[in-house]
């Protein structure tokens, strides 16, 4: 996505004054700074630039008290699961975690959300701006919102930007993300969720697909079959991205930076990493993440020495979703086929540990179907 | 009985008609932030002469998918 010009990201459209909620709050009382003063320069002293991070009580709380109370556990405000994953990766060196602490604040805690970078301007990750004017957003726009983060991944899946392949058959329903992704769940309900797979209010298929294991439902006896067996996406999903090796540092100008390496469109299938009451299933598919042993080489040698405790290979949920697909063509389209597996052969030697429980034994692949249902 | 009923139609038409949202935008279009961030110009200067004195805040290095 292309960045706004500079005043463009902070153009006001004169509409707002007609924004029967927000249009009686002057600029001042959220972001600060002298309204009287004709000198931009002075008059900026002291101005917030989003004054709803990272706290949103004084801007947003008094009327939106509710969401107020909840998000700052949203995952998007607290990025809480990515704290936990490094916690468990690295080092219990004190000294050494601290430094993986500053390195962390400087690369990672820069991507997160509030209520002004989803409702009033682009993430500051993607260089901000107002979406529309300083105009409050009800529903954020989703390809200035959502996949201005989300864009590698979910993006490319959705909007099928990959050369060969489809895009979501939801995107074909005209879909947006808040469709699944509702407000609610953006917004947190206050719990302290280690995985944004746990989140309670999170988007299921099932929620919509209400009737697949009905009597008369079509493809009744595949979907009961493989119930608890492998994820949807196992069936619906179509090759979608994968990411390697992710790598921070500072240049000449003590400028932060990364480098991440090959991204590749793969499919695989692996053991479900995070099997609960809610994903029960045996088989999912699984993406490849930037994680890497050296990401932070440059600040601490060492820094994730336990590595290998987490799989690099991560239950996915892509997005990029058809009723039909190669390996749902029949039956023998997946059983016994060992390219849709992820075996060890497909991993690197430096993850092969930290894979090992998610990792397909050739033995255990879904053996090939002598009968099959109409 | 005829005043009361005057007055009732006089308040209601004061409630109804008059616009009072225009009171509340001379307010706001007063402040000098509206003034200039509603000007698409006076934004445009702005910006340049903060280009000239605020340094790149990215890195050229970075490069891959984030």
């Amino acid at each position: 996505m292309e960045p706004l010009a500079p005043h463009e990201k902070i153009f006001v459209d004169i509409d707002i004054v007609d924004d029967e909620n927000h249009g009686e709050i002057a600029c001042h009382e959220c972001h600060g700074g002298n309204p009287d003063d004709p000198n931009w320069k002075t008059a900026h002293k002291g101005v917030v630039k989003d004054p709803t991070y990272p706290d949103a009580t004084a801007a947003c709380g008094d009327c939106h008290d509710e969401i107020n109370e909840n998000y700052q556990k949203s995952l998007h405000v607290s990025l809480r699961p990515y704290k936990l994953i490094m916690d468990k990766r690295a080092s219990t060196n004190t000294v050494i975690r601290n430094k993986l602490g500053c390195a962390m604040n400087t690369h990672c805690s820069e991507c997160h959300a509030s209520c002004g970078q989803c409702h009033i301007s682009r993430p500051n990750s993607v260089e901000g701006g107002f979406l529309d004017g300083h105009l409050f957003q009800k529903k954020p726009p989703m390809q200035e919102v959502c996949t201005a983060c989300h864009g590698s991944r979910i993006q490319k899946e959705y909007l099928g930007e990959h050369e060969g392949l489809l895009p979501s058959i939801h995107k074909k329903k005209y879909m947006k993300c808040d469709k699944c992704h509702t407000g609610e769940e953006m917004h947190g309900n206050g719990k302290d969720y280690a995985h944004r797979y746990d989140v309670e209010n999170g988007p299921k298929c099932v929620d919509c697909h209400k009737e697949i294991y009905k009597r008369e439902a079509k493809n009744v006896i595949t979907h009961r079959i493989h119930k608890e067996k492998a994820s949807c996406h196992v069936c619906h999903s179509q090759p979608y991205n994968n990411c390697s090796a992710c790598h921070v540092g500072k240049d000449e100008k003590g400028l932060a930076f990364f480098k991440t390496k090959s991204s590749w469109f793969d499919f695989k299938i692996g053991f479900n990493p995070l099997k609960s009451e809610k994903r029960p299933e045996k088989f999912v598919t699984l993406r490849h993440v930037p994680a890497d042993k050296k990401t932070f080489d440059f600040y601490v040698k060492d820094a994730l020495s336990n590595f290998d405790t987490l799989p690099t290979w991560k239950l996915a949920t892509p997005h990029n979703i058809r009723l039909k697909t190669t390996q749902n063509a029949s039956c023998n389209a997946c059983h016994g086929n060992e390219s849709l597996f992820l075996l060890e052969k497909d991993v690197e030697d430096n993850e092969k540990g930290a894979n090992k429980n998610v990792l397909v034994p050739v033995n255990l692949i879904p053996k090939k179907q002598k009968w099959q249902p109409k | 009985m005829k005043y009361f009923k005057v007055i009732g139609m006089a308040a209601a038409f004061c409630l109804v008609l008059i616009p009072w949202n225009t009171f509340l935008c001379q307010a706001y279009e007063d402040t000098q932030c509206f003034q200039c961030h509603t000007s698409a110009k006076k934004l445009i200067e702005a910006t340049r002469e903060i280009a000239k004195t605020r340094p790149t805040v990215k890195s050229a290095e970075t490069s891959g998918e984030g």
